[in-house]
């Protein structure tokens, strides 16, 4: 995670510098009789990308993955891909292969012959197909199990064969749905490196779907955060994480303390707000609204620090010091979570390294925020000012 | 719709099917209904002949209904629960009287109980008059109990085992778990099994042809109408009336049906067995099967005694001779296999494909498409023969021959079953495979060729073996059909009944059972064939 300082104006800078969108979608639209499951969804991607569709279940992200595919006729808007419009033509023949969740892989055929399916529909010579299915199967690691029914793969076995039928074909753009989350952790951590190894090495865009945001963080190039149908956010990795614009973002997201403050100064590059007595100033790109707005802070865990009285503690230099009690605490591994009530409200704390804490905390702590690690959540009506980088990809 | 109207040949695919279920289903139907006209329907029912054989109808139907799903339950609880020994021996027997006509059980009481039946003259020196209500209802109950038994053990077959577990875990004895779980459970299912009995019952023809006498029935009474007085209006007439009545219990068991959703619909095995029944239910479990499959097998048995001696039950001297009936009237016998087998394989193939159109693809209409598909299913065969007769025994249709006439109406009228048995085939089918087909280039239909059509090979080979069975023991469908040229052996049997060649008639239905089962041996073992490499892929 490296790009702590990335202000939200440099996100537009970097849009600007794309090369030329290869999948397009224009205000598309689908509904289900009352529900709208994708709401005007306008995105570009690029040639080459690894952009992931990252939602909760039911805001949209499949059904958006399924309008691409053509599996389902869109209500309004229109997709484009390589330049030419695709959301009139059939589903076979948009050059969209796509990865299933559940593999989907043809039960009465061999592993060879799930592989070779798209390259008969195509009518490549004999020869040529098996050509190039040992190569795809080579790519996959998968060269000794040709004679296999896909009921003798273990899942991980049957992820590949899955990826290498849809591979084979040469897609324009390769759709991923879920394919990881039917496979254990280990194996499921494995295969992401996997996969954007491949992705790389293949140059081919990938459209990921997922709900798993660590998947999501760890291979995209670009990550559209979809709720209720609508893309909320679109931007790297790094964005997303950093620069939530919406508090939604900024909870699904990882975890994050959300805590209202008040404007009382503005400058250039800081905004200066008051959080119950303290007032602090956070460095803001491009600072918008008024003096006496309400914004949001978003604060992440791991950026606090923790310690146990504040009286013979001189804390972090720059840093507000909060005075509070531990409400409990669970051991994740990696860190251990506090959640600390602050005045009454309950933030929530990571400590790195447990195993290499002295002492526990108990009693009476004092909180420590860096004002720099703070990020800015402005009130819905002032969205349109901090998300310039929509605009750009309408045309 | 869009979507499907993008493929010219989907498209084309589609109109072709609506066009051929509008034409073989809903025209000829059309027909017998119009046939009377207005005047006709006032005159009909000023005239009341109606009102008697409706009573006996709605009277043998409920009498037959109740009798046969009573022991139909009694037998499908029994193979179902219990682990009572036999079981393979009570299924076959079970299974016996669906290849068969069913109005055969009429030619066997009369032979087992008439003025010279073998236990009432023979044995008991009595002879009695059999026609009439009575025995009309006893030999519907045992010809009708098989059909009950099948459609109640798929019910009791699919109520999940793992609530049965649960239920037995928390403390309920095996009636408990029966009264408080199975039988709520699978209560639609059962009074939609009952219901479809009851269709059988109200449509059958053969029965009380044969031992009705003057306990007239609609069917009957449709018959009698044409073949004595060639009122072809009062025969559509009373016609609609018996179908009206099969609609109306067909509705009811579709919305029973609609709602058991929560009984598990895959019929998938569940890993864990069904808790155990003590053991006196299981004996008394057996002690039912074991008489009632007596039952079955003396109806049976007397029929291939009469077929074997001389002239049954006066002389018992072994003879042959009555096949010879069998050899000259091969032809009826090879209509019934070559009507029957083609037929069967249009019809499974035609279901299929019917299914994958409504279940698979939107379109405008799918949904009285499949209305009109499960139709043939609530119309008595005496009104679909005349149905066909009415509609396409037309001068300007003289070029077509009438074994392919009775072909097609054996195909249209079998079509629910095939249908019903692709569209579950379907639905246990996950889009994903062949959305997956279609992702990497093929056309629906492609996809549908490659991909669908080969993982329903179990639910073709259901439309192939009940169409048929059910095409080869039909009666009703082609009494109004047939010429002398295109006769079939149900049409054979039942003439030499009427004709009083006990001999004969027995040697035929002998002869048609055999080839029946002939045929379903042939085709388990292809299929046992293809089960095999289907096993292999499932590893």
């Amino acid at each position: 995670m490296a790009c702590s300082n990335v202000a939200p104006a440099s996100v537009a800078t970097e849009h600007r510098a794309l090369p030329t969108a290869h999948l397009r979608l224009d205000a598309v639209v689908k509904r289900f009789d009352a529900v709208t499951a994708v709401d005007h969804v306008t995105l570009a991607i690029p040639q080459g990308a690894f952009a992931t569709l990252l939602g909760p279940s039911g805001c949209g992200k499949t059904t958006l993955l399924r309008l691409i595919a053509g599996f389902y006729e869109p209500d309004g808007g229109a997709m484009y891909l390589d330049n030419a419009r695709i959301d009139h033509l059939p589903a076979h023949k948009r050059g969209t292969a796509m990865v299933f969740q559940d593999y989907a892989l043809f039960p009465h055929m061999r592993v060879y012959e799930n592989v070779a399916y798209g390259l008969r529909l195509a009518r490549l010579p004999k020869g040529q197909i098996a050509q190039r299915v040992a190569e795809t199967l080579q790519f996959v690691d998968l060269s000794d199990l040709v004679e296999r029914w896909p009921k003798q793969l273990s899942g991980g076995q049957q992820q590949r064969v899955a990826l290498a039928r849809a591979l084979v074909v040469r897609p324009k753009v390769l759709l991923l749905d879920e394919p990881l989350s039917n496979l254990d952790a280990n194996l499921r951590e494995r295969m992401r490196w996997e996969l954007r190894a491949l992705q790389q090495r293949l140059n081919i865009t990938f459209l990921y779907v997922t709900h798993d945001q660590s998947e999501a963080l760890a291979m995209s190039d670009w990550i559209a955060v979809m709720h209720q149908g609508r893309v909320e956010q679109w931007g790297t990795p790094g964005d997303i994480y950093y620069h939530p614009q919406t508090p939604f973002m900024a909870e699904f997201v990882g975890s994050a303390n959300l805590q209202p403050a008040v404007v009382v100064q503005r400058s250039d590059h800081a905004l200066t707000v008051r959080l119950s007595e303290h007032c602090f100033s956070v460095p803001v790109a491009r600072p918008a609204g008024q003096l006496g707005d309400t914004v949001q802070l978003c604060i992440r865990p791991e950026t606090l620090t923790m310690s146990d009285t504040a009286s013979d503690h001189p804390g972090p230099p720059a840093c507000i010091g909060l005075v509070g009690t531990i409400a409990r605490q669970a051991f994740l591994g990696h860190v251990m979570r506090y959640w600390v009530q602050i005045n009454g409200t309950e933030w929530i704390v990571d400590h790195p390294d447990p195993g290499a804490a002295r002492q526990q905390h108990h009693g009476p702590v004092t909180v420590w925020l860096n004002p720099a690690r703070i990020h800015i959540i402005w009130p819905a009506a002032y969205l349109s000012v901090e998300q310039p980088e929509y605009e750009e990809m309408e045309d | 719709m869009r979507k499907t109207l993008r493929e010219p040949a989907l498209v084309l695919t589609l109109v072709v099917v609506v066009g051929l279920l509008g034409f073989f289903i809903i025209y000829p139907q059309l027909r017998v209904v119009l046939v009377p006209g207005l005047a006709g329907y006032v005159e009909f029912v000023r005239e009341q002949t109606w009102v008697k054989p409706l009573l006996h109808s709605l009277q043998i139907t409920i009498l037959s209904t109740t009798t046969a799903v009573t022991l139909g339950f009694v037998y499908a609880y029994a193979m179902v629960y219990s682990d009572m020994p036999w079981k393979r021996f009570f299924r076959l027997v079970g299974i016996l009287p669906l290849l068969s006509p069913p109005f055969v059980v009429a030619a066997s009481y009369i032979l087992l109980f008439g003025p010279r039946g073998i236990i009432s003259y023979r044995l008991l020196g009595q002879s009695p008059n059999v026609l009439g209500l009575g025995g009309l209802w006893g030999v519907q109950t045992i010809a009708f109990f098989p059909f009950a038994y099948q459609l109640i053990a798929d019910v009791l077959s699919r109520s999940d085992p793992s609530l049965e577990q649960a239920a037995r875990n928390l403390g309920a004895g095996t009636w408990e778990v029966f009264r408080t779980v199975t039988l709520p459970l699978s209560r639609p299912g059962l009074a939609a099994a009952t219901l479809m009995t009851a269709i059988y019952v109200l449509e059958d023809f053969g029965n009380p042809a044969l031992i009705g006498g003057q306990f007239t029935v609609l069917p009957t009474q449709a018959y009698g109408l044409i073949s004595g007085f060639g009122d072809l209006a009062g025969a559509a007439a009373v016609s609609t009336m018996l179908t009206v009545l099969a609609l109306l219990l067909y509705i009811g068991r579709m919305r029973l049906e609609g709602s058991r959703s929560y009984v598990t619909i895959a019929g998938r095995a569940s890993a864990i067995p069904r808790p155990p029944v003590p053991r006196q239910v299981t004996w008394a479990c057996f002690s039912v099967c074991l008489l009632l499959s007596l039952v079955l097998l003396l109806v049976y048995g007397v029929l291939l005694v009469s077929a074997l001696v001389q002239a049954f039950p006066a002389n018992f001297t072994f003879t042959l001779r009555h096949f010879d009936y069998v050899r000259t009237q091969a032809l009826s016998l090879r209509n019934t296999l070559v009507y029957g087998g083609t037929a069967a394989i249009v019809c499974g193939l035609f279901t299929v494909l019917l299914g994958y159109l409504v279940q698979r693809r939107e379109w405008t209409g799918r949904r009285v498409v499949d209305v009109v598909a499960l139709l043939p299913a609530a119309i008595p065969g005496i009104f679909f023969g005349i149905g066909y007769a009415s509609a396409f025994n037309q001068r300007w249709l003289d070029w077509l021959d009438r074994g392919a006439l009775i072909t097609i109406s054996m195909i249209f009228w079998n079509i629910p079953i095939g249908y019903q048995a692709a569209v579950v085939g379907l639905q246990q089918i996950d889009r994903s495979i062949d959305e997956a087909a279609i992702s990497l280039g093929a056309s629906s239909l492609r996809s549908f060729r490659d991909i669908l059509f080969p993982m329903l090979h179990s639910a073709l080979l259901v439309g192939i073996v009940t169409t048929f069975v059910r095409a080869v023991t039909t009666l009703s469908v082609v009494i109004f059909l047939f010429t002398p040229g295109t006769t079939v052996a149900t049409i054979t049997i039942f003439q030499l009944i009427n004709d009083f060649n006990w001999g004969g008639a027995t040697a035929f239905t002998v002869a048609v059972i055999g080839m029946a089962v002939a045929v379903l041996v042939v085709i388990w073992v292809i299929s046992g064939r293809r089960a095999a490499v289907q096993t292999m892929a499932s590893g």
